[in-house]
């Protein structure tokens, strides 16, 4: 049995003449909420987008489950289990709660045909699973709240059993309550032996829910601590000096 | 708004890479259909005339439209609004109110259309061109409708200065119609390029949310906009009723989709937020000398709609190319 | 059967179906001698219904897939026009209608590559394209009218089929028309892919990271549009026995007033296929009413052009009405 889930070795990532990530190494254990934080340009978003197979790195090896993997296409990612929650750009608006969940991956006996019946089942089993209290599937998604949103998303890869789950600035737009509901839900990711990486600029949220905390900053990481280790003040403080952790 | 910006907009305005490239393919158009005339007919007096009376009808319009896609929306109505306003002014005429009212309240109409039509883009937040689409089909019907069969002929006598306003020459020479494009295109160029507003256009149609969170009120810009498109078209609608001397309810016709390609290949971006009036006007006189050079070289009208769709769709991808590379760079930098 | 969606559409569909209701009885009483509801007419409108509709059909099918179409008024001339010429070239009638029907499928498939490809929004791209066909057709055709019958025999299989009736009274037109309808009813509502165009057209970012390939779905979405425009156009031609350059003149607008009428969203991902019909029943019983009370046919256009943004209007405030 592998040690992390997901190991990242010497990530390399150049854009045109910008070098947007410079040797990174990332990992994520098992049953492990890795919390990303890092100010703008840190290089977050491109570290995960690698990761999902949305970009592919200049240099360097990703390994999951201990075993070297091609990550080139969003489908190699999913394949393997890597599923990512963005915020906004998750669902459809207009389309209903089953629907989403079962976007592209539609449920059919027959011909193409979707398996109505299979499809609001299981949404709204995999919907209780996670906690949300929605009793139809066939509602359209834009009548639901932030979080319940968040929930419906989260509840999408939960179904097709992810084994990695990366939410990318998930509480952004969301009221203080709904961040919270969020956050149960990543406990119950947890639970349910799901690794999850929380990307957020909020160091509150993220000192809240993640076992560990990983920083970076203009493309390299600053930092990589076990929440036992450290303090909040001290994360903010590295954070906003840019500085390593040995050098602080 | 500093000198700094001024002195930029300045130097976009001239040397901006976009901008001399449509002057250069004008010239070689030009040129084209010099050598390609027979006996060299397309610089004759009569085409020259041609092309500069009732070219510049057609010309002054990208103008404004260019204008109006900078800010990010689309008018396909200034066909039919031309020919509404067209047979306002005949009408007012007719009934025998003086010319200088009817001009003004044709206007007016005129504004009141390109008001509407901007009033329910923004207010109702439909995309700009099923608003116009469903217009530019209420405009010319009702024109229509109204002028069934109509047959007179303007009568302007005794107004001969008013008729040599719009349609007479200046110094023997070139047409005045020329004239009031080049007016009206510096008097556009200079309030898109060095006043407030034209700063408030570009914002808008580039970044809607970003140029609200500075207090720009986006609505009323392009509200404004629509109403300049439409009091422009109004102008050149009586200009145009002048010269023919009859109303025609074919007035306009096919002019929207004209007006949008010469100002994309004038280099405004079909997106918004990107263009120059100095492009727009090369890329106005490009589809203009196009029209003309056809008709010269004896080309049958129907390879016109062919052509142009040609270039209406190039000119879309060239321009949408362009700015991705130019935008690529700056994405780059910013490069999570 | 997507009765929840439509459910969902409460509120757009009923008022549609209001305003239609009230059409057809204002036109049933105060057309002279009630032509409107005479034999003449409804056999009339058996014929200029499925006209209409088969487009609309696929222009709102494409509307829901986020994009536009504005090059249907070309596509159906050319089909004519290449049906016609088969036929005088003395291809057998069955393949002549097999291959009219792939020059929509052809015309459709630029399009849709088009749009997807360069990235123009798409009513520019049509709009280019709707240009490009209609000064091909109006050069190849030097806008002669030409008549079927001197290269086709009345009587064939094809046109029996096609536009022939049943019991002498019922258009197979129409029947067509049901046909098609319900093929796509079930495509759209029921079928995995109807899903993949919703979702294409109400976020496409989303369908993409779900794995689905939105230009593809785009793409096939446009080659329906195509091939719809083709059949419709075979269809008509043999009714109206000939070929003119402007055939589909006005189609355009009319199928997009019609989803707009029915519902579809200008914004894509909203729209249903009952509320399509709807809108097509609407939009055709309007211009045919109009008619027959003696407005001039300019005049009509007028009417659809103000249909067109009041119901654009309506869709926008019922949304907002309903998020609130």
């Amino acid at each position: 049995m592998a040690e992390y889930i997901v190991q990242m070795v010497d990530i390399h990532k150049w854009f045109g003449k910008v070098y947007a990530l410079r040797g990174v190494d990332f990992n994520v254990g098992f049953n492990e909420i890795v919390g990303l934080v890092g100010d703008n340009g840190a290089g977050k978003s491109t570290l995960i987008k690698i990761l999902s197979g949305y970009h592919i790195a200049d240099r360097g090896e990703i390994y999951f489950n201990g075993e070297k993997v091609n990550i080139q296409t969003p489908k190699d990612a999913k394949k393997l289990g890597i599923e990512t929650v963005y915020q906004e750009q998750a669902l459809a608006p207009h389309v209903s709660i089953s629907r989403n969940v079962f976007m592209g991956r539609e449920p059919s006996k027959f011909l193409g045909f979707i398996d109505k019946k299979k499809m609001d089942n299981d949404s709204l089993n995999v919907l209780t699973d996670l906690g949300l209290k929605i009793k139809d599937p066939n509602l359209v998604v834009e009548t639901l709240s932030g979080g319940q949103r968040q929930g419906v998303a989260i509840a999408r890869v939960l179904y097709f059993k992810a084994k990695l789950v990366i939410l990318d600035e998930p509480t952004i737009a969301l009221s203080v309550k709904e961040s919270q509901q969020v956050m149960e839900f990543m406990k119950q990711l947890r639970s349910e032996g799901i690794s999850v990486i929380f990307i957020t600029h909020n160091i509150y949220h993220a000192f809240q829910i993640s076992d560990r905390f990983v920083i970076l900053s203009h493309g390299e990481k600053l930092a990589d601590v076990r929440k036992e280790e450290t303090s909040l003040d001290e994360l903010i403080s590295l954070i906003t000096s840019g500085k390593s952790k040995s050098e602080v | 708004m500093g000198i700094d910006n001024k002195r930029r907009r300045v130097v976009d305005l001239f040397i901006e890479f976009r901008a001399l490239d449509v002057f250069i393919i004008f010239i070689l158009l030009f040129l084209t259909f010099l050598l390609l005339s027979p006996g060299h007919r397309f610089i004759s007096k009569d085409n020259l005339d041609v092309f500069f009376s009732i070219g510049s009808e057609f010309t002054i319009v990208p103008i404004v439209i260019g204008m109006l896609m900078i800010a990010g929306e689309f008018d396909l109505s200034v066909g039919s609004n031309l020919v509404f306003c067209s047979f306002i002014f005949f009408k007012l005429i007719d009934v025998g109110v003086n010319v200088w009212l009817s001009s003004f309240l044709t206007i007016l109409v005129g504004t009141f259309v390109g008001f509407s039509n901007g009033f329910i883009t923004v207010k109702a937040k439909i995309p700009s061109f099923i608003t116009i689409l469903g217009t530019m089909m209420l405009w010319r019907g009702v024109t229509l409708f109204w002028s069934q069969g109509l047959q007179k002929a303007l009568e302007l006598q005794g107004h001969d200065f008013f008729v040599k306003i719009f349609t007479g020459q200046i110094a023997k020479f070139l047409p005045v119609q020329f004239l009031w494009f080049i007016i009206i295109a510096l008097l556009i160029g200079f309030i898109v390029h060095f006043h407030r507003f034209g700063n408030w256009l570009y914002t808008t149609g580039d970044n809607k949310q970003a140029a609200r969170a500075m207090g720009i009120n986006t609505d009323m810009v392009k509200v404004i906009t629509f109403s300049i498109v439409g009091a422009v078209v109004a102008f050149v609608a009586i200009m145009q009723i002048v010269r023919v001397g009859t109303f025609t309810s074919r007035a306009g016709d096919g002019w929207e989709l004209n007006a949008i390609a010469a100002a994309v290949v004038g280099g405004t971006a079909l997106s918004g937020g990107i263009g120059s009036i100095f492009g727009v006007f090369w890329g106005a006189l490009i589809i203009s000398i196009i029209q003309n050079g056809l008709v010269v070289l004896r080309i049958p009208y129907y390879w016109t709609f062919t052509i142009f769709g040609v270039i209406l769709i190039s000119s879309a991808i060239i321009s949408l190319y362009l700015d991705k590379k130019r935008l690529s760079v700056g994405a780059a930098e910013a490069g999570n | 059967m997507g009765k929840r969606r439509a459910s969902f559409l409460s509120y757009k569909a009923s008022f549609t179906f209001i305003v239609f209701v009230i059409l057809v009885v204002f036109f049933s009483f105060f057309t002279p001698n009630h032509t409107f509801v005479g034999s003449n007419n409804i056999g009339a409108l058996g014929k200029l219904i499925p006209d209409l509709g088969i487009i609309s059909l696929g222009v709102g099918i494409l509307m829901i897939a986020g994009e536009f179409d504005m090059s249907v008024a070309s596509i159906i001339p050319v089909s004519s026009f290449v049906f016609i010429n088969l036929l005088a070239w003395n291809v057998p009638l069955i393949i002549t209608f097999i291959l009219t029907l792939m020059v929509g499928i052809a015309l459709g498939t630029i399009n849709g590559f088009l749009v997807v490809k360069t990235g123009i929004p798409s009513f520019i791209a049509t709009l280019g394209t709707m240009m490009f066909w209609k000064g091909v057709v109006f050069a190849a055709s030097r806008m002669m009218p030409i008549g079927l019958r001197a290269y086709l025999e009345p009587g064939s299989t094809l046109e029996n089929v096609l536009t022939g009736t049943i019991g002498g009274y019922f258009p197979l037109q129409f029947l067509w028309f049901l046909i098609i309808s319900i093929v796509l009813l079930l495509f759209l509502h029921i079928h995995k892919f109807g899903n993949w165009i919703y979702v294409t057209g109400d976020n496409k970012n989303a369908a993409r990271a779900m794995g689905i390939n939105t230009d593809m779905v785009k793409i096939v979405s446009y080659v329906l549009v195509g091939f719809l425009c083709s059949f419709m156009s075979v269809m008509q031609t043999l009714r109206i026995e000939s070929f003119t350059a402007t055939q589909g003149s006005g189609y355009g607008l009319k199928a997009i007033a019609s989803a707009v009428v029915g519902g579809t969203s200008l914004t894509g991902g909203v729209g249903s296929l009952p509320g399509i019909l709807l809108g097509t029943l609407t939009i055709q019983i309007l211009e045919n009413g109009l008619i027959l009370l003696g407005a001039p046919v300019f005049g009509i256009n007028a009417f659809i052009g103000a249909g067109i943004v009041i119901f654009a209007i309506l869709n926008v405030l019922a949304e907002r009405f309903r998020t609130r």
